[in-house]
């Protein structure tokens, strides 16, 4: 099915913002895909597949609060859409399909 | 949290804010400061900031970056183009009577500023095709009399000067010299071709110019004395078109001249010498070869006898001026040092080196070997085509202008929708420049139409063809683009600026600035043509001066011929040519009045019983006894000469002087000065190498003083010799009846044809070439006056349509005055009145400018009109006359309309 395309990257920044529930803006999804996949992200890969994202309707976001830290500026937070939601159950279920269908010799016989 | 105050790096902020889009760039901004300040907590502040460029420079990627729309842009903007075009073209067509005024105005003022434009680059071009041409210089030598004023300055030099100076400055490091045999035939076979142009040149002249050859080359032309090179021109009249299909290399033509000839064997063919260049021939010969003809001290001569075109090619970036002083400080004292008489040659003589450039416009030098140009006849051409061009965009401008209340609610709309200024302005330029795409096909139509006559008119060979010339239609293009501007600048600004609720609301608030730019323009019209009235004016003011000042001597009806060498016995030729009733008298000359005098000989007077030496210039001509009765000019003291005195053959001088002379000699009575003993040139009763002796002779007579040169120049003291036998007469004056000249120059050319088979009668009359010498005066009254009705043409298209809008406007005024009783004559005046305070500022403005640009013309003449009251007031009274007359139709159509008429609507 054509209409869920999701990129690795962008699947991982999906379930991030997931996982983030309610708290899921830059440096926050920064974050957590280093701390939790130890794998480095810069700003500007992650803010692409961020609007990326956005922009096929995966992802809704709002602004929230300004803090000093941030020199005054708003936060954005980001939440999955349902149509988003659609796509990670698409990508998941079409993974699923796959690694059932191994027949289980196939690993087997490596060993 | 005091750390806080640390901020990431000011310029990748500002760089982040330009590119970034701005949907994205509050929440990722505050991003990268939140993690900036994290970075600066755990490590130091310079990586941080490091980290922090960085992260904005990766975000310099498409996705994040500002929406250029390009296309877009591109898009919107040719769809506005094409609306405006639509627009414009639609107006065009619409107000047809402001088109065709504006196209009318346009087209001639480009032509015209077009064919000056030409002219002026042709006059520029003289000798710039020559290679290293601001290296080459002409040397010319000044003199001065004994009491260091200038006497005259040739463009020649003497004979011996090119090799020396050649030899003695080494940054001189070529040098050639021009000999002119006069006019000599050439024959190859059977074809004889008389008077050809041939020079005599050295070597060098392939060094100084860079003659392209056709054919053999420059190395190798001159290796023989009898060799000769052709042009392309030449080598066509005498081998035919297929020349280079002959061998012609080595063929053999003679030149004669006098009984004097020579076969010169054929080494080169050179291209023809394009018309912008000052001087021009077809042959050009070794100079080895006249020195078989000259004496040595001919050839060598270094003070006077200035027959030789000089020309030396110097080393790049010599100081000239430099140069100039060194050779003048130590070349006369080397090679002449003291005259016989004492002087020193340094006091008489000054080298002057002329860069060939500055020949053609700025070189008026005695016998230059052609006629140049003038600078300020470029200079006063170069001013008018750009007045008319101007005062083409003015009409424009003020015919825009004055019809804005048309364009009011369009613009008033656009602004409403949303229209910038710049977009309203853009507006209004595409449509000025619109109108000059149209005008310009008939400028270049207008250009065609006219380039014939101005070509024939200025003895030019300007070409137009804008297809094969890219640089011109560069040029035409790019001025048009320009006219375009400039004329549509100040409608856009006027139009675009105007106030959106008046625009709507159809005020004619506009109109209440009385004065404003528009006035200054229409008073800059008027300016430019009183000053070319008034100019004009003057010119002819001055030329009918010339013809009906008394230039001492009778000019009409007079018959000039040049004598040829072959006319050799004068008495016979005389009697036999005065032999018909129509012919009542005659004379010969060296000279005739409208020519220039003869060059002063050194001279002496008795003062009493003491010599003394003259210290003026006393030039000279040679005349028999009939010259004082051709000419009619007065005797006022002594006697006329008599038939059987002669200078040569008495080996006694005989002279007649002018007043002038007289008085320079300290005789305000001329008859006092009857009998005086006069020493002039070798008739100083000294002993002469020939061992024969010239006694000094007595001055016969005194005649009034008459204009022989141009009213150009002063009177000077002159001295008339009789002296006929040493066949030094080139010239004979027959007064003719008119009514019988077709029989009278048969008469004449039968005669001739006894005396010269070979060449035919070269006769003119004398009042024509006393025209010629204000020739150059002629041309520029002609052309200013073309250009004076083209301004007052376009002038007045301009002042039709701007007084058919005022009286739109004010109809309705014009509707209640004449309910309140005013009459036509009162309304006529009401609109006219405006136009005199312009005329009358234009007046105050042009005049005085006129007048002190015109002086300076003027002092071109010693004897010159004086500018009279009628002179000023003509081009006010004829500007005044062409207004009224320009705007009165519509103005008494509009005083007569019924009132009712123009004030029932509304």
């Amino acid at each position: 099915m054509k209409q869920f395309q999701l990129g690795e990257f962008e699947e991982v920044v999906l379930l991030t913002v997931a996982v983030l529930y309610g708290e899921a803006y830059g440096v926050a999804i920064r974050h957590e895909i280093e701390t939790r996949l130890n794998r480095k992200v810069s700003v500007s890969a992650l803010q692409t597949a961020l609007r990326r994202m956005e922009k096929k309707g995966y992802l809704e976001s709002v602004f929230g609060e300004a803090t000093a830290i941030r020199g005054g500026k708003r936060k954005r937070y980001f939440h999955v859409t349902k149509y988003g939601q659609k796509a990670l159950e698409y990508a998941k279920d079409s993974r699923m399909e796959l690694w059932d269908a191994i027949p289980k010799i196939a690993f087997e016989s490596d060993q | 949290m005091i750390p806080a105050e640390k901020h990431p790096p000011k310029w990748s902020t500002a760089f982040f804010k330009w590119f970034c889009n701005q949907d994205f760039y509050e929440d990722l901004q505050g991003d990268l400061h939140e993690e900036f300040q994290l970075k600066t907590q755990s490590t130091t502040k310079t990586r941080a900031s490091l980290w922090y460029s960085w992260q904005i420079l990766r975000l310099f990627r498409p996705s994040m970056i500002k929406n250029i729309k390009t296309q877009n842009s591109i898009e919107r903007e040719l769809t506005m183009i094409k609306n405006y075009l639509k627009i414009g073209i639609r107006n065009l067509v619409k107000y047809k009577a402001a088109t065709s005024i504006n196209v009318v105005g346009l087209s001639t003022g480009l032509a015209a500023f077009i064919l000056i434009a030409l002219f002026v680059k042709d006059e520029f071009s003289y000798d710039r095709h020559f290679e290293g041409v601001e290296d080459i210089y002409r040397v010319t030598v000044k003199n001065f009399t004994r009491d260091g004023d200038m006497s005259r300055q040739w463009a020649f030099a003497s004979a011996g000067h090119a090799d020396r100076l050649k030899e003695d400055y080494p940054d001189i490091t070529h040098s050639v010299r021009f000999y002119p045999w006069v006019f000599p035939d050439i024959e190859f076979k059977e074809q004889r071709f008389p008077g050809e142009q041939v020079i005599f040149a050295s070597q060098d002249v392939f060094d100084v110019f860079s003659f392209k050859f056709l054919y053999g080359n420059p190395e190798t032309a001159f290796s023989d004395l009898t060799n000769l090179v052709l042009t392309d021109e030449m080598a066509v009249k005498i081998f035919g078109n297929d020349w280079e299909d002959q061998d012609i290399l080595d063929k053999s033509v003679t030149i004669s001249r006098s009984g004097q000839s020579g076969t010169f064997k054929i080494t080169g063919v050179i291209e023809n010498m394009p018309d912008q260049q000052h001087f021009h021939f077809d042959y050009l010969a070794p100079i080895r070869f006249l020195e078989m003809i000259f004496t040595e001290n001919q050839m060598n001569n270094v003070g006077g006898n200035y027959n030789w075109l000089t020309y030396v090619r110097v080393a790049p970036d010599t100081d000239i001026l430099a140069l100039t002083n060194k050779a003048n400080d130590e070349f006369w004292d080397k090679y002449i040092g003291t005259f016989q008489n004492g002087g020193k040659a340094r006091d008489f003589f000054d080298f002057h080196l002329q860069p060939i450039l500055d020949i053609h416009l700025n070189s008026n030098l005695e016998g230059e070997y052609e006629t140049n140009g003038s600078m300020e006849q470029v200079i006063i051409f170069s001013i008018v085509g750009l007045l008319l061009l101007m005062v083409a965009c003015v009409n424009y401008m003020n015919l825009a202008t004055s019809h804005y209340s048309r364009r009011m609610k369009e613009v008033g709309v656009r602004k409403v929708v949303g229209a910038f200024r710049t977009e309203l302005v853009k507006q209004f330029l595409i449509e000025s420049t619109l109108i000059t795409v149209v005008s310009l096909p008939i400028a270049i139509g207008l250009v065609y139409w006219f380039l014939p006559s101005l070509n024939n008119f200025m003895e030019k060979s300007l070409v137009f063809n804008p297809l094969v010339q890219y640089e011109l239609l560069g040029g035409i293009l790019l001025l048009m683009l320009i006219v375009g501007f400039l004329a549509g600048l100040y409608p856009a600004l006027f139009l675009s600026k105007m106030n959106l609720v008046q625009a709507l609301k159809g005020e004619q608030s506009m109109n209440a600035k009385k004065w404003n730019f528009r006035s200054w323009l229409v008073t800059f019209q008027y300016a430019v043509t009183i000053a070319l009235i008034f100019t004009i004016l003057i010119i002819e003011s001055q030329m009918k001066f010339i013809q009906n000042s008394n230039a001492g001597y009778e000019r009409e009806q007079l018959l000039h011929i040049n004598l040829t060498r072959n006319i050799s016995n004068l008495d016979v030729f005389k009697r036999e040519i005065m032999d018909h009733p129509s012919i009542s008298a005659g004379t010969y000359a060296s000279r005739v009045p409208t020519g220039r005098l003869m060059d002063n000989k050194g001279s002496q007077f008795y003062q009493g019983d003491s010599l003394v030496n003259l210290n003026f210039r006393l030039p000279f001509i040679r005349v028999d006894e009939d010259f004082l009765s051709t000419f009619e000019i007065p005797l006022i003291a002594g006697s006329d000469f008599t038939r059987d005195q002669d200078m040569s053959r008495d080996s006694v001088g005989y002279y007649l002087i002018n007043r002038t002379a007289a008085k320079a000699l300290g005789f305000d009575d001329p008859n006092e000065i009857i009998g005086r003993r006069l020493s002039y040139g070798n008739y100083n009763g000294q002993r002469q190498s020939n061992g024969s002796t010239r006694r000094i002779g007595r001055i016969l007579g005194v005649t009034e003083d008459f204009h022989f040169e141009s009213l150009h120049s002063e009177i000077v003291p002159m001295v008339m010799l009789k002296d006929v036998s040493s066949n030094r007469m080139r010239r004979i004056v027959l007064k003719v009846d008119p009514n019988d000249f077709e029989n009278t120059l048969k008469h004449v050319e039968n005669t001739w044809a006894g005396f010269d088979p070979v060449n035919t009668v070269n006769y003119r009359f004398l009042d024509d070439m006393f025209n010629d010498q204000y020739e150059a005066e002629q041309r520029l009254s002609t052309m200013i006056k073309a250009f004076t009705i083209i301004a007052i043409l376009i002038g007045c298209l301009g002042l039709i349509g701007m007084v058919g809008f005022i009286i739109e406007t004010k109809l309705k005024e014009i509707g209640i005055r004449k309910v309140l009783g005013a009459t036509t004559k009162s309304i006529w005046m009401m609109v006219s009145q405006r136009f005199l305070i312009l005329i009358a500022i234009a007046f105050i403005i042009a005049t005085p400018l006129t007048y002190w640009l015109m002086d300076g013309w003027l002092q071109n003449f010693v004897y010159r009109t004086t500018i009279s009251i009628d002179l000023f007031a003509l081009p006010v009274l004829l500007a005044v006359l062409l207004t009224l007359l320009a705007i009165s139709y519509q103005t008494i159509k509009a005083s007569r309309v019924n009132p009712v008429e123009c004030l029932k609507d509304e």
